[in-house]
């Protein structure tokens, strides 16, 4: 049997015929096939396709945030008072965290924590975020990063830094660790100093290397640098010094206040007791309060000047006019108003000098409430201080028409109504500044002010030169007297209020001032809250730090004496009365 | 006919090989200007910080602690300042006081 007897056209299996419908069974299945095919594209691309295209977006485009530098805080020389710096902050992933009793302790350690707070932390593992400790120094950061503990990561934040630190924790104030202003200008001025972040939409490779931007970027906006008016030589200065002063007389607070007149700029704005805002770990509501604008008191003697101001201006006495002061007292109805001992015959600059009470009062009596009133507000008691600063307080000055004589009697030196320590140094501007109320500023402006007309140039300079015979032999403060520099100023000694009446042991001391006298550049006040140690009076306490920090800001300020320079010996201090 | 197409296919692959380079080449000039643009930023707060440190070792708290103590310098006060005025005019309040 030959291999060529077999006839393949005539194989069997070809001689049966195929069926047709096989062949169209495998056409329809395949463009079945094919239709599938397509109704899925159609699906992807037309009918899902917003969800598709963002699953894609998902896997490799990346939003980044582009953060903004919070701005920083200058003094009115350039120099940095608040920056933002980058510090690392530690977090860790609770899912995924190796938990090794060992590695854990010593992890607690570094981040001054016990081991169960940091287990509270870590409990959670459902969570994939939680921060450890935010904010902690790159030495500790870096010791973290040794540990190579899988789960514990850590990521940059700006942290504020406040180089000066404690002299001026209140005029700056601080942030929170999301950045945001709490105290202070970080506070008022929050805005301004945080910009905005902006944004940027990239694709990202598998290396996590940008690519390819996509779409506009949003850049950020970094916060505007806010230069203050603050000197912070000035102001380091008149830190020390009534830190000095609260601690050498065993007082409870103090606080000092410098103004330009010229521009109305504040220089130095300091309390003690302080803090660093750096470290806030446990503070007190004593060291956040930034008395010199939120405590009130009555002003006392201080107000004087503004009473016999307006006696001058309405032509009721003239500085020469004598006053009977005797017997050293004056009866009022059922009140009694007395002076610390009996001057007689007083001209009224020496009523001033003397700080008689029966002089102001008898002078006070001759006006109308009204008029009072007016000259209280135009120099701004009884109103809200206008600078930005949160918890500046209004203070008290009750409308004219409700006072009786003997409140009009008191208020005349400065008792039944209530003022700030820095209501009561802008209210002096009118002294300083020609009898014209200069508006004070916080912010540096270096132009000089115009303020609202009070008193006639010639009676701020009389009032002037009552001031500073308060501060020569005879006055009250003969302490506030420094070297090189004519001084002039008023003290003032408060009975504190405790409850519904006054506190027999408890006092408040202060002092303020104009120097250099004829030619004034500078108005300073200083307040000393509950000497106790044995001396309280204004004069005593206050006229020292007053007298110090004048003698230094004037030579920073680089302006020349006005004095020959001679050793000054006090002989004799007039006993002031309150 | 079938020339021409032959040539458009080869420019057509040309150009898609090119295409290919080029954004090849975008993306790794992207990542070079990120790169340079992050370090540009690294140096501008690494300066930010210096800033900080310099100005916190100058703060008149410390200056005037190493005057004192290193140098053993005084406050100056009137007594012991000459003072000159641009003018070239005499100098009216200056003395030779000692404290």
């Amino acid at each position: 049997m030959s291999s060529r007897s077999v006839q393949y056209t005539s194989s069997p299996l070809l001689a049966s015929k195929t069926p047709i419908w096989r062949s169209q069974f495998i056409v329809a299945v395949i463009a079945a096939g094919f239709l599938g095919l397509v109704a899925r594209a159609a699906y992807v691309q037309v009918i899902d396709n917003a969800f598709f295209k963002r699953q894609g977006t998902v896997r490799f485009v990346r939003t980044l945030d582009l953060p903004a530098n919070r701005g920083r805080i200058l003094d009115r020389n350039g120099n940095i008072l608040a920056s933002s710096v980058p510090v690392p902050s530690i977090w860790a992933n609770p899912e995924d965290i190796e938990r090794d009793p060992a590695k854990l302790k010593a992890l607690a350690k570094l981040l001054g924590m016990t081991g169960p707070e940091l287990d509270k932390k870590l409990q959670d593992e459902d969570k994939i975020f939680v921060w450890l400790k935010r904010q902690v120094d790159e030495s500790i950061a870096k010791d973290i990063d040794a540990l190579k503990i899988k789960g514990v990561y850590s990521r940059k934040e700006y942290k504020r830094i406040y180089p000066e630190g404690e002299s001026v924790a209140h005029v700056v104030g601080f942030t929170n660790v999301e950045n945001l202003g709490q105290e202070g200008v970080e506070l008022t001025f929050n805005k301004d100093l945080g910009g905005k972040a902006g944004s940027r939409r990239v694709i990202k490779d598998r290396f996590g290397h940008v690519v390819e931007d996509i779409g506009e970027m949003v850049p950020p906006l970094d916060g505007q640098d806010l230069q203050l008016s603050i000197d912070s030589k000035v102001q380091y200065f008149a830190y020390e010094k009534i830190k000095e002063t609260v601690i050498a007389n065993k007082a409870a607070a103090g606080s000092v206040v410098v103004l330009d007149v010229k521009t109305g700029e504040v220089l130095a704005l300091v309390n003690y007791p302080s803090y660093s805002p750096g470290k806030r770990g446990n503070l007190s509501g004593a060291q956040l309060r930034n008395r010199a604008l939120t405590d009130t008191f009555e002003p006392g003697s201080t107000m004087k000047p503004l009473v016999v101001g307006l006696a001058l201006e309405k032509g009721l006495v003239k500085p020469e006019t004598m006053i009977q002061t005797a017997p050293g007292y004056l009866q009022m109805g059922t009140a009694k108003i007395t002076d610390s001992h009996a001057h007689g015959m007083l001209s009224v600059n020496e009523v001033i000098q003397k700080s008689s009470n029966v002089g102001t009062v008898k002078i006070a009596m001759q006006m109308q409430p009204h008029d009072m009133w007016e000259i209280f507000t135009q120099v701004g008691l009884g109103q809200k201080p206008q600078v930005p600063f949160p918890g500046a307080v209004t203070g008290r000055l009750r409308a004219y028409k409700t006072w009786r004589p003997i409140e009009q009697a008191t208020m005349s030196y400065g008792y039944g109504l209530s003022a700030s320590l820095f209501q009561l140094a802008q209210a002096y501007t009118v002294f300083a500044h020609d009898g014209e109320m200069v508006p004070v500023s916080l912010v540096k402006t270096n132009q000089d002010a115009t303020g609202a007309r009070v008193f006639s140039s010639h009676n701020a300079a009389a009032i002037r030169n009552m001031l500073h015979m308060v501060t020569i032999q005879g006055g009250t403060a003969p302490k506030a007297q420094t070297m090189g520099y004519s001084v002039g100023g008023k003290t003032g000694t408060a009975h504190k209020v405790e409850g519904k009446g006054y506190a027999s042991k408890k006092y408040r001391g202060f002092f303020v001032g104009i120097a250099p006298i004829d030619n004034p550049r500078i108005v300073v006040a200083v307040m000393v809250d509950e000497p106790s140690n044995g001396v309280y009076f204004g004069g005593d306490v206050a006229a020292p730090v007053f007298s110090q920090t004048v003698q230094q800001t004037l030579r920073m300020m680089g302006v020349q004496p006005d004095m020959a320079v001679k050793p000054q010996v006090v002989t004799q201090v007039e006993k002031e009365s309150f | 006919m079938s020339r021409v197409s032959f040539l458009l296919w080869l420019a057509v692959m040309a150009s898609a090989l090119y295409l290919v380079r080029t954004q090849y080449e975008s993306r790794s000039l992207t990542t070079e200007i990120d790169r340079a643009t992050s370090e540009a930023r690294r140096l501008e707060i690494e300066n930010d910080r210096l800033d900080v440190e310099r100005r916190a070792q100058a703060t008149p708290l410390r200056v005037e602690k190493l005057a004192r103590e290193q140098l053993h310098m005084r406050t100056i006060t009137p007594a012991i300042t000459q003072y000159a005025t641009v003018s070239g005019a005499a100098a009216p309040a200056s003395a030779e006081v000692h404290p």
